[in-house]
């Protein structure tokens, strides 16, 4: 646990100091959900208002670009520093520091999460109670886990700049296409039948699920099932990586 | 003497190519051994095997008894790498407490540390900041700083002037005293001959040659004769008294304890021989000398 902590703080010390990327993980996605609600927040005719929907579907866009992009990048960067090889030859079982990767983006998301619950809270579009709100963060906040993994996997193969464009490629038409920045409602028919596919789809159907009340199991199990693919591509990667 | 490094019938094949095949190696407490050879010859795949990241194969590598693939085992390994880049987001101070940490020490350890390698002014400085000096000091430091019981020094003092090269023997002398075994792999043949008790020369992932710097001199040629010659390398080898052929552009070299003798032959043979000199042969001679005999 103690060594855990160590690994922690290294890598939290790594977020608080590195300014810059904390600009394009935490602003940029908040300054977009504040767009998006202040021009069609205030819309009706779903179960719940699009203001608050928006929470549920750029909150998981929101969770997801984050442990999308900073594990992946960071491992591609240790990588190729010699880093990771250092790590490697230390007396930490590589899990250990692999998962504190991970937990250290959390705080990110949530950060994401609590800035954009705070935005629509302020511009009046939020309309759902503490619980389900709660709620909601809590299914971010988790079911971004093989989000985080599959980013562990690319960034054990490629650099750093080779993993940003990689992941950027997996991230926008993913979140297009899953219906996370405009409804699939007002799409083309195409982007449901590809969106069932994806697990950020689902993601986003289980953070909304929270604020209707609307069934989950479905989504539950596909993240479930993704965690296990994504978890065993990252084992899988690390073997195959060039310390 | 206590053994700290185990290394038996150690093989590795990186697919049809076989980079490891059957070396045996060990290191005693307080020893330094020094890993000789051309690029290629298996000490990076070795190395590798010493620090856990790859199997024996079907041999056996220990570290103070203990598989060195298990973590725990690898609390009694420091290793500097040739090559490192620091996070640039972490400072001198936190990188070496966070190494004691990982190590199983305390973090008072680091302060000692510190101060012994003349890194405690440093401590609040980011790492990727400091000189190349500094970093490979900091670098040891890390290695250092639970004690290891086996260091492993990949060119370690590749990129330092020469005051800094031998600050960095005399501190790694200091440890050695209290113990601490030492197993460095370095291209400067002659820089480890003067720090290293044992060489052992790696070629064509075997081991050529083990011994004192001295014995492997000793048992190789002292001089090398130096000529241009249109002798065919097939005979120069079967040359009485040559123990090695070598050749530079259009020199050769020929290693012999018998120099007389030989250019005796060679004038014989060869009327139009030119460029003719002779030189003592060193230590560097010696290992050529070895991987020489290895490939014939």
């Amino acid at each position: 646990m103690k060594v855990f902590g160590v690994e922690l703080t290294d890598e939290l010390r790594g977020i608080v100091r590195e300014p810059a990327a904390l600009f394009f993980s935490i602003i940029m996605p908040v300054a977009f959900f504040a767009l998006f609600v202040s021009l069609f927040g205030k819309l009706g005719g779903g179960e719940v208002p699009a203001g608050t929907a928006m929470l549920a579907t750029f909150g998981a866009f929101g969770a997801i670009s984050v442990v999308l992009m900073n594990p992946g990048i960071g491992v591609a960067s240790d990588r190729e520093r010699g880093w990771l090889r250092a790590k490697q030859v230390s007396a930490v079982p590589i899990g250990v520091t692999l998962t504190a990767k991970v937990v250290a983006a959390l705080p990110y998301a949530l950060g994401v999460l609590l800035a954009m619950t705070v935005t629509a809270a302020v511009t009046g579009v939020l309309d759902a109670s503490p619980g389900a709100v709660l709620r909601l963060l809590a299914v971010l906040v988790f079911g971004a886990l093989p989000f985080a993994l599959l980013s562990l996997a690319i960034g054990f193969q490629v650099g750093p700049g080779t993993a940003a464009a990689v992941l950027n490629a997996v991230l926008l038409p993913s979140a297009v296409l899953s219906g996370l920045w405009m409804p699939l409602e007002i799409m083309p028919a195409f982007f449901s039948d590809v969106a069932r596919f994806l697990p950020t789809y689902h993601l986003g159907r289980l953070a909304l699920a929270q604020l209707t009340g609307g069934p989950a199991l479905t989504h539950v199990l596909v993240l479930l099932g993704t965690t296990i693919v994504t978890a065993a591509l990252a084992a899988v990667s690390y073997r195959r990586a060039r310390s | 003497m206590e053994t700290v490094l185990g290394v038996r019938g150690a093989r590795h094949s990186y697919g049809a190519t076989r980079a490891l095949d059957g070396v045996d190696l060990d290191v005693g407490a307080g020893e330094c051994v020094a890993l000789l050879g051309p690029n290629g010859a298996g000490k990076t795949t070795l190395v590798n095997m010493v620090v856990g990241l790859l199997p024996a194969g079907d041999g056996v590598v220990r570290v103070c008894g203990g598989d060195p693939r298990v973590a725990a085992t690898r609390r009694r390994l420091g290793v500097v790498q040739q090559s490192l880049g620091f996070p640039t987001t972490l400072k001198v101070g936190e990188l070496v407490t966070g190494a004691a940490v990982r190590a199983g020490a305390s973090r008072s350890a680091a302060g000692p540390v510190l101060a012994e390698l003349d890194l405690t002014d440093l401590a609040g400085r980011r790492a990727a900041k400091l000189s190349g000096g500094q970093q490979q000091r900091l670098q040891l430091a890390m290695a250092l700083v639970a004690d290891p019981r086996l260091l492993v020094l990949d060119e370690p003092t590749a990129g330092l002037d020469l005051p800094a090269r031998r600050r960095f023997w005399r501190l790694l002398a200091h440890r050695r005293e209290r113990g601490t075994g030492v197993l460095i792999t370095t291209h400067l043949i002659e820089e480890s001959a003067a720090v290293a008790d044992r060489v052992v020369v790696l070629d064509g992932g075997r081991v050529r040659a083990s011994g004192t710097p001295d014995e492997l001199v000793a048992r190789l040629p002292d001089r090398t004769v130096i000529a241009k010659t249109s002798i065919g390398r097939a005979r120069l080898e079967a040359l009485p008294g040559v123990v090695s052929v070598r050749t530079d552009g259009e020199h050769v070299h020929l290693g012999t304890r018998t120099p007389e003798a030989v250019l005796r032959v060679l004038l014989a043979e060869d009327p139009g021989l030119s460029g003719l000199r002779v030189e003592s042969a060193g230590l560097e001679e010696a290992v050529a000398g070895l991987m020489n005999r290895g490939a014939a």
